[in-house]
């Protein structure tokens, strides 16, 4: 099959911002239908937009994540359409001037990097929400004029697969950088993808699909659309510039309408909103309050040697990949991030708790790892006394000790139960010196065991052999 | 009967502090004047039940400032909380607002009392105001003539003297041409000195909310209330506050002015041109150096004009969709439906010209070819307009082109309207100041107007120079007066 696959996506997504864009309305989900509204949702007659400053420095953040070149001195444009859900018959929008332009978002499948080019990102007042029934609609308007960023990116992806990883590389640089929760199912992200197969140079035409309620169902969407246009193409019909929706239950794509030439939204400049200019104090600040972005996060985690298994559950528990960057650098990263993504992790998630709620200080997690190393802790004890140290603030020794679990470190004690076990076992003495290190083993636990594991196990091995070849 | 309402604001002033007279009774003799005067049909709502309440609670209050206890009229495009605003149109008949424009919330801070919302062309387009859901109101100068538009039922209720003060709104001339053809003083003030927080938009880039009175200073004193930025209308200028009643009284010899060609042009009737000319040579005896000379572009105002102010009309006009508020169709059979006809059954025939036009001209390739091209042909008249003022104190002209004409003239010309303010509309296009003033009658004694425009936020010296000519010119214009 020679035909090329060119997918286009343009998202948009819900800024985290406590107002909307163009009034003083609050911006929440899931609040009382038509609760957060004021004259300028509702698009009352004399009402006029005013200027979320804290939305746009939102969007710029977005934008520089995406590596965009920023408009600093950017108007508003009117997009002129009527549809209930659209109370002044046009939504503000920036046509002429988005605020980030020329950005690109870094990509892997498959161990192959490809970077997508980001065209622009721009803001914009989302619409009202609409519910049907057979005979009538509601609308509610807390919706109308939350906050939105539009970004379109060129056309550069060839595979669902690369779509897939675009929205998800999206989604988590939104989420690491604060601007968006990315909730695709309550709306706050919505994808639209462009889809077009050609078997030259040329592209061939494409059809949108609109509205796809999943990451997974984005690349079914495009397989199953690019399925569809190559049996139209192969039967010898044509394409023709068309929205579509993706039908889950039915696994396919379906039309929506034909889309008209020229849709014209009559766009031009918002006479109500002056130019609004970004100014270099804004856009240091903003640069300032960018956190570590995943990326780098990655890059940091290989630099110190964590699986890519544990890198990858890092990521997705923001929390946790926070915590860690508080470390300090000379850190055993592999043994704390199991300890994180093992015991603590399971704890987090049966008390939900977030590992700022505990008490498990990053310098009381340090000394651990640091004992731990030194072979002052066993991973035994630490499951044992782990609860304790994320719930109380006694120091370490003193749970251990609460515990019941002595530490033992001194030879003399020690040597005596060495000597005890090996009394005891005659076989497995026996045994280890026809070569069966099996043998060394049993005797090992057989001395953690009378020690209730409080014995150091590189001081007990040390004896153990000492003594067995003497 | 008392005849309070024919005394100066100020005079109104001295007697209310001293307790001569109240607020109560200004009201009633406002609404008297009112129910004398139905035949104008300058108002659409009267606020009778509110304004004495208001009117009622005053008494024993402090006289804190010169308007207080005022009574005012208010255009029905400017919205006022719990009391109709129609805009003249069918679509608002019934339109009760949840809040009150900026300026309105103004008027109520300094104790004025709102007596009705006035007459208009529907949403402020056109010039007579005929274009009124509710009737053409009729100028009290000769009740067979048109108020002008759109502010033409202010301009009638100034004129007849029903209440001192009214607001009008200026887009285009609305406020300076029906104040020439009725014979008062209007002001449009510099574009973003006024907030048009609850004005409802016409071409918003343009439109401007400012005074109609009898005379000067009581239009400074009304703008003193009005003026100021607002965190509610992004476009609204924090140029500092001002008493713009500061510099009336003082000389104006040695100023300069011009008075562009274009203005004296053979599209002006010959009387007004001939009381131009008077007025040019009364300035000189007076100190005053008048030149003649061009504004370039002013010639294509009209034209920027209805690219500009249509295009921002189809857009603004968009929302009145008979979804949330207004007029509705009746059993629609689907949105498309509901829409069309709640549109088709709510605008008149004016409105939905220009909203077919502007849409024309922002769709698709014309919003470069029209759109774009007027925004900068706009710019360089603004720029010219600035070069004058580099040389001139003000530029001077005649407000209209005519006197006001019969009501029955026809209005099968959609063009004869923009004629009609073609010497006004260059000033809304460089958001401007403008002010009229009546400086004569022809020989129907109908009124003729003097335009005066001013540097941005210049208006305190246009005060000055428009109180110097209405002392030195003391002209009746008490329609009663005459008779």
């Amino acid at each position: 099959m020679d035909y090329k696959t060119t997918v286009g996506i343009e998202i948009h997504c819900e800024l985290k911002t406590n107002s909307k864009m163009f009034s003083h309305g609050a911006n929440g989900y899931g609040a009382t239908a038509n609760s957060n509204i004021t004259e300028i949702d509702l698009g009352y007659p004399g009402s006029l937009p005013v200027l979320n400053k804290g939305a746009i420095l939102l969007a710029l953040r977005a934008a520089l994540v995406l590596n965009c070149t920023i408009n600093k001195r950017m108007h508003f444009d009117r997009k002129n359409y009527f549809y209930p859900d659209l109370p002044k018959g046009y939504q503000i929008t920036q046509a002429r001037t988005p605020i980030g332009v020329h950005g690109y978002v870094e990509i892997e499948v498959n161990g192959v990097p490809k970077k997508i080019g980001i065209h622009d990102i721009h803001i914009e007042e989302d619409t009202a929400k609409s519910a049907h029934s057979a005979t009538s609609s509601l609308l509610d308007f807390n919706r109308a004029g939350v906050p939105l960023i539009e970004i379109v990116t060129e056309p550069d992806m060839n595979s669902p697969e690369e779509a897939m990883a675009y929205v998800e590389k999206l989604r988590e640089l939104l989420l690491y950088a604060d601007i968006s929760d990315c909730k695709i199912e309550e709306g706050s992200m919505r994808c639209d993808v462009n889809v077009s197969v050609s078997k030259t140079e040329t592209l061939g035409t494409r059809a949108e699909i609109k509205n796809i309620g999943s990451i997974s169902n984005v690349g079914l969407a495009i397989q199953k659309e690019v399925e569809h246009q190559i049996e139209v193409y192969e039967q010898g019909g044509t394409i023709q510039e068309e929205t579509r929706r993706f039908d889950e239950k039915a696994g396919k794509t379906v039309l929506m309408r034909v889309k008209e030439t020229g849709n014209d939204y009559r766009y031009f400049p918002e006479p109500d909103i002056p130019f609004f200019e970004l100014t270099d104090e804004d856009m240091e600040m903003v640069q300032k309050t960018i956190p570590v972005l995943p990326n780098e996060r990655r890059k940091f985690y290989k630099e110190k040697g964590i699986s890519e298994i544990n890198q990858n559950k890092l990521i997705q528990n923001r929390d946790l990949s926070d915590y860690l960057l508080t470390a300090p650098e000379e850190l055993n990263y592999v043994v704390t991030s199991n300890i994180l993504l093992g015991d603590v992790l399971a704890y987090l998630n049966k008390t939900r708790k977030k590992i700022e709620e505990t008490h498990l200080s990053m310098e009381k997690l340090t000394k651990v790892v640091q004992m731990l190393d030194e072979g002052k802790l066993t991973n035994k004890i630490l499951k044992e006394i782990l609860e304790d140290l994320l719930e109380t603030d006694d120091a370490i020794d003193e749970v251990i000790k609460k515990h019941g679990i002595t530490q033992m470190n001194d030879t003399d004690s020690l040597m005596t139960v060495v000597k005890q076990v090996i009394n005891a076992n005659p076989e497995s003495v026996s045994d280890y010196r026809n070569g069966k290190d099996r043998a060394l083993k049993y005797l090992m636990g057989q001395i953690m065991k009378e020690t209730k594991g409080g014995a150091n196990p590189a001081l007990v091995n040390q004896l153990l052999v000492e003594e067995l070849t003497k | 009967m008392n005849n309070y309402l024919d005394l100066s604001i100020l005079e109104l002033h001295t007697l209310l502090k001293e307790g001569k007279v109240t607020p109560l009774q200004l009201v009633l003799e406002a609404f008297d004047r009112i129910e004398n005067e139905k035949d104008l049909n300058a108002f659409i709502t009267l606020n009778k039940e509110e304004a004495l309440k208001e009117a009622k609670a005053l008494e024993g209050k402090e006289v804190d400032n010169p308007l207080f206890g005022i009574p005012i009229a208010v255009k029905d495009n400017i919205l006022t909380n719990d009391l109709r605003t129609t805009c003249a149109s069918k679509i608002l008949e019934n339109f009760i607002p949840i809040y009150d424009a900026t300026v309105v919330q103004k008027l109520k801070e300094k104790h004025m009392i709102i007596v009705g919302k006035t007459n208009m062309d529907e949403f402020a387009m056109g010039s007579t105001s005929r274009t009124s859901y509710f009737g053409a109101p009729k100028n009290p100068w000769n009740k067979t003539k048109i108020t002008g538009g759109s502010s033409g039922g202010s301009a009638a209720t100034i004129a007849a003297r029903l209440v001192p003060l009214a607001l009008g709104t200026d887009t285009g001339g609305s406020i300076r041409q029906p104040a020439s053809y009725c014979g008062l003083v209007g002001m449009k003030p510099t574009y973003g000195r006024v907030s048009r927080y609850g004005l409802v938009a016409f071409g918003s880039s343009l439109d401007q909310i400012g005074p109609m009175t009898r005379n000067v200073m009581e239009n400074a004193l009304l703008l003193n209330v009005i003026q100021g930025q607002d965190d509610h209308d992004l476009t609204s200028s924090y140029h500092e506050l001002e008493d713009y009643t500061r510099l009336i009284g003082k000389d104006i010899k040695g100023m300069k002015v011009g008075l562009p060609n274009y203005f004296m042009s053979d599209i002006v009737d010959s009387s007004i041109k001939q009381k131009i000319e008077d007025l040019v040579a009364l300035l000189e005896t007076h100190g005053v150096t008048v030149e003649r000379m061009d504004i370039d572009y002013i010639e294509n105002a009209v034209t920027l004009y209805q690219i500009i102010a249509m295009g921002e009309a189809s857009s603004n006009l968009a929302r009145f969709d008979g979804v949330r508020y207004g007029y509705r169709a009746e059993n629609p059979e689907n949105v498309e439906d509901l829409y069309l006809r709640t549109r088709e059954e709510g605008f008149g025939d004016e409105v939905k010209r220009r909203i077919m036009v502007g849409s024309y001209l922002l769709s698709g390739e014309n919003a470069k070819i029209y759109y774009d091209k007027a925004l900068s042909i706009r710019d360089d008249m603004k720029k010219s307009f600035e070069k004058a003022f580099e040389k001139y104190d003000f530029i001077i002209g005649p407000t209209t082109c005519s006197v006001a004409y019969d009501l029955s003239e026809s209005t099968d010309d959609p063009m004869r309207s923009f004629l009609d303010d073609v010497l006004v509309i260059p000033v809304n296009m460089a958001g401007l100041p403008g002010l009229n003033l009546p400086i004569g009658f022809n020989d129907e004694h109908m009124p003729i107007g003097l335009h005066i425009i001013g540097r941005a936020f210049d208006e305190a010296r246009m005060y000055q120079f428009a109180s110097y000519l209405e002392q030195t010119l003391k002209l009746e214009l008490d329609p009663k007066g005459v008779k």
